[in-house]
């Protein structure tokens, strides 16, 4: 190529350049931190491992150790189902509030919504700690139960299923409120108002036409909620104990005290998998947002 | 739409109210339970006592305390390094392979944080980078879960700003750097602070990432919380809990104060 051709083409070439530059290190740091140990998971999932140390014999032996075994497969399905249960009560819980928080004319409206958003300022441990005063057996609803009356003998709130179910959607209850308020936000009020002139009374309005319209928020709250949930280990930490065991508190066990990484990361890439099902179910049932 | 009153808004008046109350039930009743003058969670308190309180504010505490803290305003400053230059590049420029690289960006919010955890624990295990589980480790597990929320906050900043405005300073003759170090970056400035602030709270509340990155001495509060969850819920751990809602709140005070990240928040768009 002569030195003329060359000569030409730096301008062109400096402008291919520029992105690669800015986002050559976040996408390096990425591709290193992020998607190498992910990939290093789903990998060592399907080899073979002798106490901590991965084999390199390939098998599916994990995931058929964790789907053959009752207690495991009961795990998951627990897992699943506390993460159907919560994704419900989001939705049903934040659904009032943020309608509310939409609609109102309250000159408090800001401080309610920040009010709503506030415990996303605190750490799940801490907001869960607060279920597990009420709900122990010593706790304040046993001692409610046993002075007014209803029961001789302590409950045993704990650990139990319900309570992990109360306990997460207590935590997610947030991502529900501002899931659903920037949907309803999104409602075009002409719809309601045309409804209206047309005769329909508010209460069909908004069945008709106003929850239809939201029903993208309605899929995301769910699908936020569900598989934050099941992907949670507090809560069912804190609430919940050997016999309510769910895919996260076994992968803890599994990485510290049963020092099976294997294992550990088959039950993770099982998580994976679940997380992307349900994203894709939501994305496909829910509107299509630009992401970025 | 006509004035909402009547008995359906009473009604909804009334669930918005009850769900208000199931909010702040548990977090009230965590900090009251810290004032028992007995060593017991009980609620209501039994007597009143402030020893717990000093029990909270003994080095025992405060050293992660002050760790997450630490932790956490440098994840929040990385985090921002990282994703000014990648909202930049994702949202200016249009390059091949830029669909993969904005979905990579945000992968870190799809996939369960936990997994990130075990993920990163295995890795460093396995390369030989053991030593860098503690502070480093924690830091680089928190940056990767928080580079989506710096990314998407600095991404919306930078579209939501008037593209004309630097083109206008380009076609002036100004360098590319010099429009964006004078243009660009003053415009996106509570972006920038909105997204450094996500980015705290999200290190400052995690636990899913720490759980499998922290050792001895060099653990986040959660963690320090969480386990001590074999010796039950202690009035002591109360008043830990509460001190650790006022870290956030101080620092999201103090930023709106000094800096106004307020309309970025609510979303007001001044394009001044």
């Amino acid at each position: 190529m002569s030195v003329a051709a060359l000569a030409s083409r730096p301008s062109r070439t400096i402008i291919a350049w520029r992105p690669i530059l800015l986002v050559g290190v976040p996408a390096a740091f990425l591709l290193f931190c992020f998607v190498l140990p992910n990939a290093f998971l789903l990998t060592s999932s399907a080899f073979k491992s002798e106490s901590q140390v991965l084999t390199n014999q390939l098998t599916t032996e994990n995931y058929g150790f964790l789907l053959g075994r009752a207690v495991y497969r009961g795990a998951i399905l627990r897992t699943f189902l506390i993460g159907a249960l919560v994704g419900l009560l989001v939705v049903v819980l934040s659904y009032p509030l943020a309608f509310f928080l939409a609609r109102t004319r309250s000159r408090w409206k800001g401080a309610l919504i920040a009010l709503s958003l506030s415990p996303l300022l605190a750490s799940v441990v801490v907001r869960t700690y607060g279920w597990w005063v009420l709900l122990n057996r010593e706790g304040a609803v046993n001692d409610l139960l046993r002075a007014t009356g209803i029961t001789s003998q302590s409950l045993p709130l704990l650990p139990s299923v319900g309570a992990i179910v109360i306990g997460l959607t207590h935590s997610l209850l947030p991502y529900g409120v501002l899931t659903i308020l920037s949907s309803l936000n999104g409602v075009n009020p002409s719809f309601e108002k045309a409804a209206m002139s047309l005769g329909a009374n508010r209460i069909r309005t908004f069945f008709e036409v106003t929850l239809p319209l939201s029903l993208p928020g309605i899929v995301g709250a769910f699908v936020i909620a569900f598989t934050l949930s099941i992907s949670a280990y507090a809560t069912p930490a804190i609430l919940g104990g050997p016999s309510t065991a769910t895919m996260a508190t076994l992968i803890y066990d599994f990485m510290t005290s049963l020092a099976d990484w294997a294992l550990g990361s088959a039950m993770g890439a099982l998580l994976i998998v679940s997380s992307m099902v349900l994203l894709v179910i939501g994305a496909v049932l829910g509107s299509k947002r630009e992401a970025l | 739409m006509r004035r909402a009153v009547g008995l359906p808004w009473q009604m909804l008046r009334g669930a918005v109210a009850l769900t208000y109350l199931f909010i702040f039930t548990p977090i009230v009743i965590t900090a009251l339970v810290s004032f028992n003058s007995i060593n017991q969670s009980k609620f209501p308190p039994v007597g009143f006592s402030m020893r717990w309180w000093d029990d909270a504010l003994s080095e025992r505490w405060l050293q992660p305390l002050w760790f997450s803290v630490q932790l956490a305003t440098l994840t929040a400053v990385i985090a921002t390094l990282l994703g000014l230059p990648l909202a930049f590049g994702l949202t200016r420029y249009k390059f091949p392979g830029r669909n993969i690289l904005v979905a990579l960006s945000l992968g870190p919010l799809a996939l369960p944080a936990l997994v990130t955890g075990i993920g990163i624990l295995q890795f460093f295990q396995t390369a030989g980078l053991a030593a860098l589980f503690g502070f480093p480790a924690l830091l680089i597990g928190h940056v990767v879960i928080c580079l989506p929320f710096s990314v998407r906050t600095i991404a919306i900043s930078l579209r939501a700003m008037p593209a004309k405005v630097e083109q206008a300073a380009a076609n002036l003759g100004a360098r590319p750097a010099r429009v964006f170090l004078e243009i660009t970056l003053p415009l996106i400035r509570s972006g920038l602070f909105a997204g450094a602030i996500f980015c705290f709270i999200q290190s400052f509340t995690d636990y899913s990432v720490s759980l499998f990155l922290s050792r001895a001495g060099m653990q986040p509060i959660s963690i320090a919380i969480l386990s001590y969850i074999d010796y039950g819920f202690t009035p002591t751990l109360a008043a830990v809990a509460v001190l650790t809602l006022v870290v956030p709140l101080v620092l999201i005070a103090a930023v709106q104060h000094f800096f106004g990240i307020g309309d970025f928040l609510y979303g007001a768009r001044d394009s001044g």
